[in-house]
């Protein structure tokens, strides 16, 4: 099989995210958002990004030194940015002014950012990101473990990075089991156009569409210190995200990581694929990989 | 309700019998010397229709296929329902996330391949409607018709010849498919507009609401449509019999679509398509069912529709070098250099520009329907139409070669 997977293309690991971002709207479960978001800053050694959407205020303004000074955060690792507008468009502006590598967004059922985030604005933010996003579908003040981690392994551009990306985040989260899930690529048309074939031709053709996925993820894995994770190939027939999101559910994964390459429009939502397939679902937490 | 009786069962199942072992029997062959099933399928046709098995033996040939007109008839059901449902899997192969995907290069490719066939296919026919045989009544319709017949590329024949080149995977590849799917869904969109312009195809709604229900029906399926299959999927799954139900209600709405379709004046292929479209791409078909749908229509009612064109055209009979070989040269051309120009101007270089090319140039399966509803509704003569199938014969036979020889071009 002709793979074409340039691992060399990866940007180098050793800074997974060099600054971190929170959207923090001072609501309830903020407490949990910053808590989660310090042990992400602590473990990559990162800079810490606040984004505060609304008027500067003094009384916000000190609201925020509390809050710094109650979770211990490096002041002088973490700045803060103001800016009055539409909150999503304002904190994807703000991602993009500060280099962000990644924003931590929440997406809670009760309140807040699913209904005020997710909704709307959280699903733009997702969409239109110029950096990844990870996506905590209900974060804790004694953080989330992030015991069982899917990646997308099916053969898509971005994928040797969302694996690669993804093996290193497991690896720093100490994650117990990781799941690289495959799809195959059009297997109603490719095992339709084997039925021309004999009994034993058709077994190959479907043995041999199952492990070139494998073989695929093995060539992948060659090249990134997975150290004793433990990692496990699950090859699929269906559509990736919808597996994604089924397997998730199944095994109640904690945390998907996904990669996208392109920003989603209107079109997506109309005809929705993939991605916008996933994000309609949210099977549990879930990091989406850019470039 | 009238039924058959005994001579004329008897028929009908060896007429069927006949069909299913000699197809079976050529579509091996083919696939000993690496060809598509199809290729054997239609030669096997030609040999058991009037051009060969009737000149030969024209008693037994006249007993088998002409002695029982109710048979015939029966006969004829079996056929249209198999082109119903050719046109009902070629939609559930359409994956519109792969051609998404593909984005904007698979569209460039695709609109080339089919612009460039289709404007020459129709100054053609529109100039020479005598020499070529197309209906000078319905001059600007038939010639048209020519046009899209030779712009159509056969997804299910070029994805077998990626996979044997090991290439379906692969970025170009991908881009093949996608453009074909496209082309598919364009073509028979166009189809369909095309028809009800036709005198002939109008079935008295008039041409605009006609194309207006057509549009608005394609829209419908691919959105709400399919939002409704999303739904109801899940409990067929869950509740029913697994795959009998599925198997049975998914046949049934593409039958309520063909029927629909056909009400209002296209043809009930179109129906099908689209909802094989809606079907295919929801998450809850799963790649299983898919692949028994495939197997129980590309086993059993392809090989009918295939072969039942040799039973319908004297090949020799009716066989216009002239007119055969401005079909093929012009088909194969057009198509080519289409998709080839259409491929550098999505950047590719060009040597993949030219295994695209040749990719794309696959026929063998819509493009024979297409020429076969033109035949029937008047719109093209029998030599025009035998045009048509060599040319698929042709192209579905050489693409693999052509393609794997522009791959390993040094350019």
């Amino acid at each position: 099989m002709n793979w074409k997977i340039r691992l060399f293309e990866i940007p180098i690991l050793a800074h997974m995210f060099t600054k971190i971002a929170l959207a923090v709207a001072f609501s309830p479960r903020m407490e949990a958002l910053l808590a989660e978001t310090k042990r992400l800053v602590e473990l990559f050694l990162s800079d810490l990004i606040l984004i505060h959407v609304g008027e500067k205020t003094e009384e916000l303004e000190n609201e925020f030194q509390e809050v710094l000074r109650r979770h211990g955060l490096d002041i002088d690792r973490t700045t803060i940015i103001w800016k009055q507008g539409k909150p999503a468009k304002m904190i994807l502006e703000a991602c993009k002014e500060s280099k962000v590598d990644l924003l931590v967004a929440g997406a809670m059922k009760e309140e807040g950012f699913l209904k005020y985030y997710m909704g709307s604005v959280g699903r733009k933010i997702i969409r239109k990101s110029p950096c990844s996003v990870l996506t905590l579908i209900d974060p804790k003040p004694e953080t989330t473990s992030f015991s069982k981690v899917v990646l997308n392994g099916t053969q898509l551009e971005i994928t040797p990075f969302v694996i690669a990306k993804g093996v290193v985040f497991s690896r720093e989260v100490k994650a117990e089991q990781v799941h690289i899930l495959n799809e195959i690529k059009m297997y109603g048309l490719q095992m339709g156009a084997a039925s021309e074939d004999s009994e034993g031709e058709i077994a190959q053709t479907r043995r041999q569409l199952v492990q070139d996925e494998i073989d695929y993820v093995h060539e992948i894995l060659k090249g990134i210190e997975t150290n004793d994770l433990k990692i496990n190939i699950k090859v699929t027939g269906g559509k990736w995200a919808i597996e994604l999101g089924r397997f998730c559910k199944k095994i109640e994964a904690d945390l998907l990581v996904v990669g996208d390459d392109q920003r989603l429009t209107f079109f997506d939502r109309l005809f929705p694929h993939d991605l916008e397939d996933l994000l309609s679902t949210l099977p549990c937490n879930l990091l989406i990989l850019k470039i | 309700m009238e039924t058959l009786n005994h001579k004329e069962v008897i028929n009908l199942l060896l007429q069927l019998a006949t069909m299913l072992i000699v197809a079976r029997v050529f579509a091996e062959v083919a696939r000993k010397f690496k060809q598509p099933a199809v290729v054997g399928e239609i030669l096997a046709g030609i040999i058991i229709g009037p051009t060969i098995f009737g000149s030969l033996f024209p008693a037994a040939q006249e007993y088998l296929f002409s002695s029982h007109p109710m048979s015939n008839i029966a006969l004829d059901g079996f056929v249209q329902i198999a082109v119903v449902l050719l046109l009902f899997i070629a939609g559930l192969e359409v994956e519109l996330q792969v051609v998404w995907n593909q984005g904007k290069n698979a569209l460039k490719i695709a609109i080339a391949s089919m612009v460039l066939p289709i404007i020459a296919g129709f100054v053609l026919a529109y100039a020479f409607p005598e020499f070529l045989g197309v209906n000078i009544n319905d001059r600007i319709v038939a010639s048209t018709f020519f046009g899209l017949a030779i712009s159509i590329t056969a997804l299910a024949v070029v994805a077998r010849i990626l996979m044997d080149l090991n290439l379906f995977k692969t970025p170009t590849g991908l881009l093949i498919i996608a453009a074909a799917m496209i082309v598919d869904v364009l073509g028979w969109i166009v189809f369909s507009v095309i028809l009800s312009l036709s005198e002939s195809g109008s079935g008295g709604l008039g041409v605009w609401p006609t194309i207006g229900l057509t549009l608005f029906f394609t829209f419908f399926m691919l959105t709400l449509g399919k939002g409704l299959i999303n739904k109801t999927l899940p409990w067929i799954n869950k509740k029913l019999a697994w795959p009998g139900g599925l198997l049975s209600l998914s046949l049934a709405s593409c039958f309520l679509a063909a029927s629909f379709t056909e009400f209002i004046g296209i043809h009930a292929i179109f129906g099908a398509f689209i909802i094989g479209v809606a079907l295919g791409d929801s998450e809850h078909l799963t790649e299983k069912a898919k692949e028994i749908l495939h197997q129980f229509i590309n086993n059993i009612f392809a090989p009918i529709f295939f072969l039942s064109i040799g039973l319908k055209v004297n090949f020799i009979a009716a066989f216009d070098p002239g007119i055969v070989g401005v079909v093929v040269i012009v088909g194969l051309l057009t198509k080519y250099w289409g998709a080839y120009i259409g491929g550098r101007f999505a950047s590719l270089p060009r040597k993949k520009a030219m295994v695209v090319g040749f990719g794309l140039s696959t026929r063998g399966s819509m493009d024979i329907i297409l020429g076969l509803i033109a035949l029937e509704n008047g719109l093209i003569t029998e030599a025009l139409f035998i045009g048509l199938v060599i040319l698929a014969l042709i192209s579905s036979v050489s693409s693999g070669p052509l393609m794997g020889w522009a791959g390993k071009l040094k350019i």
